[in-house]
C-alpha cells in the first residue's frame, strides 16, 4: 500500500508538472487524466488480475495485481493537484527562474515541487481513502475471479472471519482497521501535510491545525517523537531530492520503462485472455444478445448510482455547509469525518448485511454502501470550497440582518457550489466503482466454497462480477467497455458544461 | 428613530462610543487591542478614523456595527445601545463584498431581503434608486465580474444606502481601487452621503490616507499603536469643496501626520 503511495507520488510529479510546463503534453495528458479518473477502475481489474497473473502465476502475481490497481486508483487525484499547483505558481516565480537559467531539474527541484507540496499532502488523504477502498475490493475480487490467495490481507480477513461466522474476531479486524487508519492519518498524513505547510505559497491562508486529536497528539509527542520525524523529514527530503538528481535520466527512463510495463499488461491481458474468449468468434448475434443484456443492467445501475447520488447530495451539501460555518464544529468533526471516511465500505458490507430487516433488502444494503463509499467526496469538497469563501462574504448575511433563507439562497448555496459540482463528478465516479462490491457480494468459506451474501436485481456490477467468476470474458469485455463509454460520455456532454458554468459564475474572485 | 435625528441640530452626536475597551484571548495571554476609546459622530459629520496599521481601526468600526462585541464600555446609536447589527447600522467594505453570482441589481436587493415592511416592488424601486444615484444606472443586470472596480464599490456604496441607514460605516472604501479611480468616487461621495435628501444623518469612514480624510473628512479621530487608545481629535475647518492642491490643505494634512507620527 505504501509501496503503492510513493509509486503514485512520483508517478503523479512527473505527470503532473510535465502536463502543466507543456502546452502539447497539457493536450494530451488532460483528457487523459480525465478518463482515467471518471471510470471505474475496478471494472477493468479482472482483466489486470488475468493478465498479471498469467505472467506469474502466483501469490506474487496477485499482490503484484492488487499494487497495479492501488496505485492506478490513487495516482490521477495526485497528479491532478500537482497539475493544479504547478499551474497556479504566479508568473513572477517562473520569470525569476528564466532569468537565472535556471535548468529543467533545478526548476524542478527549488519551484515546481515544493509548489506542488501542499497539493500533494492534501490530496494524499483523500487518495490514501480511495486506496483502501480499492485495496479491500480487489482483495475480495481476486479472491472469486481466480480462486488463489492474495496470501493475507485485511479484505481478505475481513470475509473469512465473517464466513466462518466469527464475528468477534470481524470486529476485531474492524476495529483494528480504525485504529490503524487513525495512527496512520495522524502521525504520517498530518505530519505530512503540516511539514508541507511551509511550502504554501504565502498569498493562501494557512490551515488551523486544532482540533482535538491533534492537540492529544501534541501533547502525547511535544518533545521526542515529532521533533524526531521533523529532523528525519528534514534529512530525508534532502537526501530524497539530491538522490533524485543523481539519478534524474534514470527517473526518466524509469517513468518510461514503467508506462512500457503497463502497456505490455494491458497487451497481454488482452492476448491472454484472447483465446478463452474468442477462440471462436461469437456471431454477432450472441454479441448483440449479450449487450442488450448488459444495457438493461447498465440501465438499471444508472438508476441505482443517480439516486443514491441525489440522496448523498441531499445530505452531503447542507452537512458541509454547516460543518464549515462553525468553527468550533469544524475543528471537532472534520477529524472524525476523515477517519469515517478512510473506511473502505466493502469491508463493512458483511456488517450491514447482519442488521434485522435491511439484510433482506439487497437494494438498501447496495444504496448504503455506495452512500458510505461516496458521499464524503460531496461533504468534503462542499466544505473545502466553503472555507475558502472570504470571511466578509459570510458574515453579509448579518451584516444586513438577512433572514436564515435569503442568506443560504444568496450566499451558502452559491458559494459551496463550485465544491459542490466537484464533488459531484468525483462522486459519480465513486458510485460506479462501488457497484461492482454493492450489487453482488459473494464471501469465501473455509472449505473454499462461496457464499452470496447480498445481490440486487439487474445492474452492471453484479454483471461484471458474475462474468469474472465464471471466466465469461465476452460479457465482461462488453460490460466493461458500455460502462466506460456511457460514463466518459455523459462527462464530456454534462459535467463538463455544468462545472464550466459554475466555476464561471460561482467561484468568488474580487 | 429617524424622525429624532430630524430634530437634532447639526453636529449633536448620532454614534456615541463610550469607554469601549476590547481584549482578545488566547490560550495563554490576553491581548488588549483597544483601551478605552470614548468618540462620538454628529449628525451631518464625515468622521475619518485613523491610526498605524493594525492598530484596531477596523475592529473598532466593527464594534460600532455591532458585529463583534466590546469587552468593556457601550456603543449607542442616539440612546439605544447596539449589541448586534441592525437596520439603522450600514457597511461599506475595501473589498466590496458583493455576491459574484447575483447582478447588481439583485445584489442591492440582498440588502433589502431583511426588510418585511417593503413588498417587493417596493424594494426593486428603492434598488434601482440606489443604483441611479450611484451612477449605475444601465448596469441592473451586469455581473459584479463584468464591472470595474471603482463600479463595484458603486454597487456597495448603493447596497448600503438603500437600506435607510442612518449611520454609515466605511472601512478603507477607497484603498483597493486605482488612484484616477479613487479620486472620481471621492469626489461624488460626500455630497452623496451629507445631503438632506439621504436617510444617512452621520458616516465614519476608516482610512490611512491622509489626503483623503483632509479632503472628506469634518473630523478626524487618532489612534495610537496598539493597545489603541484616542491619541487626538482634529476638526477640520476648511471650506469645501476643497482644494487638494492649496497650501491651507497641506497645512491641515501635516496636523494630522504629527498627531500620527
Amino acid at each position: 500500500m505504501i509501496l503503492a503511495l510513493g509509486l503514485s507520488i512520483v508517478f503523479a510529479l512527473a505527470i503532473g508538472i510535465t502536463a502543466a510546463r507543456s502546452r502539447r503534453a497539457e493536450t494530451v495528458i488532460l483528457p487523459l487524466l480525465d478518463i482515467f479518473q471518471s471510470i471505474p477502475i475496478l471494472g477493468f481489474f479482472p482483466f489486470v488480475i488475468g493478465g498479471i497473473y498469467g505472467l506469474f502465476p502466483n501469490a506474487i502475481g496477485a499482490n503484484l495485481a492488487v499494487i497495479v490497481l492501488i496505485f492506478t486508483s490513487m495516482s490521477w487525484n495526485i497528479a491532478f493537484g500537482v497539475y493544479e499547483a504547478v499551474k497556479a505558481i504566479p508568473q513572477d516565480y517562473v520569470d525569476l527562474l528564466d532569468m537565472s537559467n535556471a535548468s529543467g531539474w533545478q526548476r524542478t527541484k527549488s519551484l515546481y515541487i515544493p509548489a506542488s507540496m501542499s497539493r500533494i499532502a492534501y490530496n494524499t488523504q483523500t487518495s490514501w481513502a480511495v486506496g483502501l477502498f480499492f485495496l479491500v475490493a480487489s482483495e475480495i475480487i481476486s479472491v472469486g475471479a481466480t480462486q488463489i490467495p492474495v496470501t493475507y490481507g485485511i479484505g481478505i480477513g475481513a470475509t473469512s472471519f465473517f464466513s466462518a461466522q466469527d464475528y468477534s474476531d470481524y470486529s476485531l479486524l474492524i476495529v483494528g482497521l480504525i485504529l490503524a487508519v487513525v495512527v496512520w492519518r495522524f502521525v504520517f498524513l498530518r505530519e505530512f501535510a503540516l511539514w508541507s505547510e511551509k511550502y504554501k505559497m504565502m498569498e493562501e491562508p494557512r490551515e488551523r491545525h486544532r482540533d482535538p486529536i491533534m492537540k492529544f497528539y501534541s501533547w502525547v509527542n511535544q518533545r521526542s517523537i515529532s521533533k524526531l520525524f521533523l529532523l528525519a523529514q528534514g534529512k530525508g527530503v534532502n537526501r530524497f531530492t539530491s538522490a533524485i538528481s543523481r539519478f534524474r535520466r534514470g527517473i526518466k527512463y524509469a517513468v518510461l520503462i514503467f508506462l512500457g510495463l503497463f502497456l505490455f499488461l494491458v497487451l497481454e491481458t488482452v492476448m491472454h485472455a484472447g483465446p478463452v474468449s474468442f477462440g471462436q468468434l461469437p456471431s454477432l448475434s450472441t454479441i448483440g444478445s449479450i449487450e442488450g443484456s448488459v444495457l438493461v443492467a447498465l440501465g438499471a445501475s444508472f438508476l441505482r448510482v443517480w439516486y443514491v447520488y441525489a440522496i448523498c447530495a441531499a445530505i452531503g451539501l447542507p452537512v458541509g455547509v454547516v460543518i464549515s460555518l462553525n468553527f468550533r464544529l469544524y475543528d471537532t468533526v472534520s477529524p472524525i469525518l476523515e477517519v469515517i471516511s478512510s473506511i473502505p465500505a466493502p469491508i463493512l458490507l458483511p456488517a450491514i448485511v447482519l442488521v434485522p430487516i435491511l439484510g433482506h433488502l439487497p437494494e438498501a444494503v447496495a444504496a448504503i454502501v455506495i452512500m458510505l463509499a461516496i458521499i464524503w467526496y460531496i461533504i468534503f469538497n462542499v466544505m473545502a470550497g466553503v472555507r475558502t469563501l472570504p470571511a466578509e462574504i459570510k458574515e453579509l448575511p448579518r451584516v444586513f440582518k438577512v433572514s436564515r433563507r435569503a442568506a443560504w439562497r444568496n450566499v451558502y448555496i452559491p458559494g459551496a457550489l463550485t465544491g459542490f459540482v466537484t464533488g459531484s463528478i468525483t462522486a459519480i465516479g465513486g458510485a460506479w466503482n462501488a457497484l461492482i462490491i454493492a450489487e453482488y457480494f459473494t464471501v469465501t468459506n473455509p472449505n473454499g466454497s462461496t457464499t452470496l451474501l447480498t445481490q440486487t436485481g439487474v445492474g452492471i456490477g453484479k454483471t461484471i462480477v458474475i462474468a469474472t467468476n465464471s471466466a465469461d470474458y465476452l460479457t465482461l469485455t462488453l460490460a466493461v467497455v458500455s460502462m466506460t463509454i456511457l460514463i466518459v460520455a455523459f462527462n464530456l456532454t454534462v459535467w463538463r458544461r455544468v462545472y464550466h458554468h459554475v466555476t464561471k459564475r460561482y467561484t468568488y474572485n474580487r | 428613530m429617524s424622525e429624532r435625528s430630524e430634530q437634532l441640530a447639526s453636529g449633536d452626536p448620532i454614534v456615541t462610543v463610550d469607554h469601549v475597551s476590547l481584549n482578545y484571548h488566547n490560550d495563554k495571554e490576553t491581548l488588549p487591542v483597544l483601551s478605552d476609546v470614548s468618540m462620538t459622530a454628529g449628525k451631518d459629520e464625515l468622521i475619518a478614523l485613523t491610526g498605524p496599521s493594525g492598530c484596531g481601526k477596523s475592529t473598532l468600526l466593527r464594534i460600532i456595527g455591532g458585529l463583534n462585541r466590546a469587552t468593556a464600555g457601550t456603543v449607542k446609536i442616539l440612546d439605544s445601545e447596539v449589541t448586534g447589527p441592525r437596520n439603522e447600522i450600514t457597511m461599506v467594505f475595501q473589498n466590496f463584498v458583493l455576491l459574484p453570482w447575483r447582478t447588481s441589481l439583485e445584489n442591492v436587493l440582498f440588502g433589502l431581503s431583511s426588510r418585511s415592511d417593503l413588498t417587493n416592488a417596493q424594494k426593486r424601486d428603492k434598488a434601482e434608486k440606489a443604483l441611479e444615484e450611484t451612477g449605475l444606472m444601465g448596469f441592473e443586470n451586469v455581473f459584479p465580474g463584468e464591472l470595474s472596480g471603482g463600479m463595484k464599490q458603486r454597487v456597495g456604496v448603493a447596497r448600503a444606502l438603500a437600506t435607510d441607514p442612518l449611520v454609515m460605516l466605511m472601512d478603507e472604501p477607497f484603498s483597493s481601487l486605482d488612484d484616477l479611480t479613487a479620486e472620481r468616487l471621492r469626489k461624488e461621495i460626500y455630497a452623496l452621503l451629507i445631503n438632506p435628501s439621504t436617510s444617512v444623518k452621520t458616516v465614519i469612514m476608516v482610512s490611512h490616507n491622509v489626503e483623503e480624510i483632509i479632503e472628506l473628512a469634518d473630523r478626524v479621530v487618532v489612534l495610537s499603536q496598539r493597545p489603541a487608545h484616542v491619541v487626538g481629535e482634529i476638526k477640520i475647518e476648511l471650506q469645501r469643496p476643497r482644494n487638494k492642491k492649496s497650501e491651507e490643505f497641506f497645512t491641515w494634512v501635516d496636523k494630522v501626520y504629527a498627531l500620527l507620527s
